[in-house]
């Protein structure tokens, strides 16, 4: 266990610590803070009006407001609840990738600090947290919780994680679709090395069940820049056969692709509102968890 | 189709290429192994990717070694020629059979020389493409094929073989020679086997039966020369037949020649007579395209000698079938005046009846010997130049004169055989007749009946070499009641044929100016003995007219074809051969074998003092008599222009290797006036390549 906490920097975990998720809407739960849950209910906070629909509770009509204006109002109040985040991390062989020409961490250890970073700032805050691990297929899950100890589960977890297998987010998130609770958060962190094309769909299904979906791009910057030299035989970490060429031929063609790639992935997750954050592994976590959470906070306070 | 370089030093700048190898090897970038994760993203962007520097280094390399070999390549003078390549041509240590086909349809002309002298270069030109460790060998297939040259590593010793070669006068015989080429194989010492095949592809060597059991694993391959001949044969003389037309004084000679014309168009060609090699008579023959014509020939023959001719037709591209020898020998028959010096009323008391029919048993002549009774009477009216043999059967007198008239006739080359009898006046014959007979003739001698016998103790007389023994026994118990004796004269010579059992000569002979006398002294009818009534007086009275005639040393077979041995018939004298080159030949043995040449073989008969022991005379003994001649032909079956084709021999030659080329005579210079020079071309491709190799270098 000492070893497993040792992997992560504490330093980061402190200053991730200071920093606060703010939810975007109204906070479900019982413990009221910073985090605003988009559901509307039932509360002691009082939210709003609303006509009245056939359907609707009668004893939520306010009956002064109806004889004033001799209409049908129903009262809405504000919900705050606890929030239940769902961590999905990939583990496939691609994640493991080790670059041969820099000190640079590797995505996975990167992945890694940052899922331990996200879950203890949401445990701070008391919400529940649960780790599901995956390459095409489910690897090990965390159910959510809000305890406090619960970060010694999920930290085990992370330690034994060994990159492997091919990676198949579509199918997984469709899989989890059904099983995730509904109105709950999803943090997917993955390089998205996958050439299957159902991602799409499988956000939408999950964002059609409402829940609240956030992606981690990982990349470290050899897969973007391709800066190697030479004739190279490159063995996938995956199953795609081997290939041997000189970088410098493709490098052009490999950016451009690699480019579309985010983009694309971008672009799907602005169309169904899905958070995306795109990480490079040689950017500090901090300064990109802080500058993720900052944005969220501005964007809330619009 | 083929690819020569006329200065082939400059190849050696082929080992340039391995330059620009060296270089690639040398700064060939080591190849780094990389665990990546987007490998599928590399490969879509390698596929989509113009810049593939892999292949263009490879490329860069390849125009690199070309225009470095195109160049030295160019600088060697490069020469193609669409002629076959020498495919065949092995760089290994070889056995080589090379089959050479020296019959005489191979003496047809191809422009300034024969497919045979073509054969012989091409034979020469590819030595010199084997290695020097092959071994080599050649097969004549000329019948009877024969090995000429066993195996030999040394390439000077074969080629000074090859040199001696001539086109020869004989028909093909491929089987054989493919026989004798298997056999040589199979004690070759090398493992690469072949067989060279040089032949005009002449149906008439091809014969199926010849080729009965004839299978070898090795490669034959077959080169057609009929594809240099440049003019065709037009024709040949076929066949000749020799007829003679008596005449009252003298005789016609008739010559039946069939001319055969081989082109498609009708052939107007120049037919001659040669006798004795005079030319004497010539005619022209329109011959039908593809079809014989006989032209028959007469001409009168004033002397009664044996002739020599040839019949010849005008020049073509195959001169070996343009002529063809006859001989001719006037009279086959013996002539013989029989005169019956005691003709009687009943015939077959008369002197001359057993004779007669001992000489000629049958109405038509089957012995040869046509006899002429006569009596003493109608002498006058013969003419003794008719006759080749005079018997005298009991003869007491000739006519007044006559006696110098048959010296003459003997003098000339005639023969006189003397019968006794009680008509036979001594004093006359030993006078008048002195200058002839090699005896005087003494008294009749009479014996009791069984008391007087042939005396037979050996038979090596030539007369004598015909009777068995049972026969000489059976004349041995012969009855004579009477004979003549004889004393010898002094300045005669002369031969006792056979005694009498009391030790007296019963018959002589002796040679009187070129002619001969043979006396029997007894009767030639059954006065004086029993004789005439034995089996044996026939063959007896026969032989010794035809040994009187000379005609014992008949020549039965008298015209042959290339290669026929010639047989004589008879062992009692050496005969001297002359070839028509001029070569003399002692011919010891019965058969004479080297009949190779076609033209007129004449013989001699070699003196009995001759002992010449070298069987190849330089010169004719002195007193060398001619005997007769014979005529060698070529067998007409090898000029006919048929050819066999490529199915044919792979049908005969079933389950072997074969390949067929077309000769190609390839010079160690080529001729650039048979080939496309393609240096220029070359060194346009240097040029392009220099271009392609810097397109690519400017674009990496």
């Amino acid at each position: 266990m000492e070893n497993s906490t040792q992997k992560f920097d504490a330093k980061v975990l402190s200053r991730i610590s200071t920093l606060k998720m703010t939810a975007m809407n109204l906070v479900d739960g019982l413990l009221t803070g910073q985090h605003r849950s988009r559901h509307k209910g039932s509360s002691v906070e009082f939210a709003e009006y609303k006509d009245y629909s056939p359907g609707d509770e009668i004893r939520h009509i306010d009956w002064k407001v109806a004889g004033k204006t001799d209409k049908y109002h129903v009262k809405q109040f504000e919900q705050s609840t606890n929030l239940k985040c769902t961590v999905l991390l990939d583990t496939s062989g691609s994640m493991g990738y080790q670059s041969p020409l820099n000190g640079h961490s590797s995505k996975m250890e990167y992945a890694s600090n940052l899922v331990a970073a996200l879950s203890y700032l949401l445990l701070k805050q008391f919400d529940a947290v649960g780790l599901t691990m995956f390459n095409d297929q489910v690897v090990e899950h965390i159910p959510p919780r809000s305890k406090a100890s619960h970060f010694q589960h999920i930290l085990h977890g992370l330690a034994h994680i060994s990159p492997q297998g091919t990676t198949g987010v579509a199918d997984v998130l469709a899989g989890l679709a059904e099983r995730l609770p509904r109105r709950s958060m999803l943090i997917l962190v993955s390089d998205f090395f996958t050439q299957n094309q159902d991602l799409q769909k499988s956000l939408k299904l999950l964002c059609s069940r409402g829940l609240e979906v956030v992606l981690f791009h990982v990349l470290h910057p050899d897969e973007i820049h391709l800066p190697f030299e030479g004739d190279m035989v490159f063995e996938s970490l995956e199953e795609d056969p081997t290939l041997g060429l000189d970088p410098q031929d493709i490098r052009e063609e490999y950016q451009k692709a690699i480019q579309d790639h985010i983009n694309s992935l971008k672009k799907d997750c602005n169309g169904l509102g899905v958070d995306y954050v795109f990480l490079d592994t040689s950017e500090s976590l901090d300064q990109a968890l802080s500058y993720y959470l900052l944005k969220r906070k501005s964007i809330i306070k619009l | 189709m083929s690819l020569n370089f006329s200065t082939p030093l400059f190849l050696f700048g082929l080992l340039g290429v391995s330059l620009p190898v060296l270089i690639h090897l040398l700064t060939r970038r080591q190849q780094k192994q990389i665990r990546f994760s987007a490998v599928y993203l590399l490969s879509q962007s390698k596929k989509r990717s113009i810049r593939k520097s892999r292949p263009n280094r490879l490329l860069l390399l390849l125009a690199r070694c070309l225009a470095i070999a195109l160049f030295s390549m160019a600088l060697a003078n490069p020469i193609f020629s669409f002629r076959q390549s020498e495919a065949f041509l092995s760089t290994s240590p070889s056995s080589i059979v090379f089959i050479l086909d020296d019959s005489y349809s191979m003496g047809t002309r191809a422009k300034d020389k024969t497919l045979f002298d073509s054969a012989l270069v091409y034979i020469s030109e590819t030595l010199k493409n084997f290695s020097d460790n092959s071994e080599f060998s050649m097969v004549l297939a000329s019948s009877p094929a024969r090995v000429e040259q066993d195996w030999t590593p040394d390439k000077s010793t074969f080629i000074g073989r090859l040199e001696e070669q001539v086109v020869s006068y004989r028909a093909t015989h491929i089987g054989d020679a493919v026989g004798k080429a298997i056999k040589l194989l199979e004690s070759a010492k090398q493992k690469n086997k072949q067989i060279f095949l040089l032949t005009d592809m002449d149906k008439n060597g091809w014969k199926e039966e010849t080729f009965f059991g004839v299978t070898t694993p090795y490669p034959i391959q077959l080169l057609n020369f009929s594809q240099l001949q440049s003019d065709s044969n037009k024709g040949m003389v076929k066949s000749i037949k020799i007829s003679q037309e008596f005449l009252t004084r003298s005789r016609l000679l008739r010559v039946k020649a069939e001319i055969k014309n081989f082109s498609s168009t009708v052939n107007r060609m120049p037919l001659s007579l040669f006798l004795e090699g005079k030319l004497m008579k010539e005619e022209f023959l329109d011959i039908p395209p593809r079809q014989s014509l006989i032209q028959e020939f007469s001409y009168p023959l004033r002397r009664n000698q044996p002739l020599n001719g040839k019949i010849q037709i005008s020049d073509d591209a195959l001169p070996a079938d343009n002529s063809r020898y006859f001989p001719f020998h006037p009279s086959q028959n013996i002539q013989v005046l029989v005169v019956d010096g005691d003709p009687e009323a009943i015939s077959h008391q008369s002197e001359s009846f057993y004779l007669e029919r001992a000489l000629n048993p049958f109405s038509v002549s089957l012995s040869h010997i046509d006899p002429t009774i006569s009596t003493l009477a109608e002498l006058s009216l013969r003419n003794l130049s008719d006759f080749s043999v005079v018997i005298l059967a009991n003869v007491r007198e000739l006519p007044s004169g006559y006696e110098l008239e048959l010296e003459k006739f003997v003098l000339n080359g005639g023969a006189l055989l003397l019968g006794m009898g009680d008509q036979v006046d001594p004093k006359y014959f030993n006078e008048r007749l002195g200058n002839l007979l090699p005896v005087r003739l003494e008294s009749q001698y009479q014996v009791k009946e069984g008391a007087l016998h042939l005396l037979l103790k050996n038979s090596t007389h030539p007369v004598m070499q015909v009777f068995s023994p049972k026969a000489l026994e059976e004349m041995r118990r012969i009855n004579f009641y009477s004979m003549y004796t004889v004393q010898a004269r002094e300045d005669k010579k002369f031969k006792v044929g056979t005694w009498f059992s009391n030790q007296h000569p019963a018959v002589i002979e002796s040679e009187v100016g070129k002619g001969i006398v043979v006396m029997f002294l007894s009767s030639l009818d059954r006065d004086w003995n029993d004789f005439p009534i034995q089996p044996t007086y026939l063959p007896w009275v026969q032989r010794w007219t035809q040994y009187a005639a000379r005609g014992l040393d008949n020549i039965p077979q008298q015209d042959l074809l290339v290669g026929e041995p010639f047989r004589k018939n008879t062992l009692d004298s050496r005969w001297i051969v002359r070839s028509p080159d001029g070569n003399l030949h002692k011919l010891e043995n019965e058969v004479f074998n080297d009949t190779f040449q076609p033209g007129v073989y004449r013989l001699f008969s070699l003196p009995s003092t001759d002992t010449a022991e070298p069987n190849l005379l330089a010169k004719l003994p002195q007193g060398a008599q001619p005997v007769g001649t014979f005529t060698v032909n070529i067998d007409t079956r090898e000029s006919e222009p048929g050819k066999i084709s490529q199915k044919e021999i792979e049908n005969l030659l079933e389950g072997m290797k074969l390949e067929f080329l077309e000769p190609q005579i390839q010079s160690t210079q080529p001729n650039t006036s048979e080939g496309i020079p393609l240096a220029t071309p070359f060194l346009l491709m240097v040029a392009g390549m220099l271009l392609i190799e810097g397109w690519m270098v400017r674009k990496e």
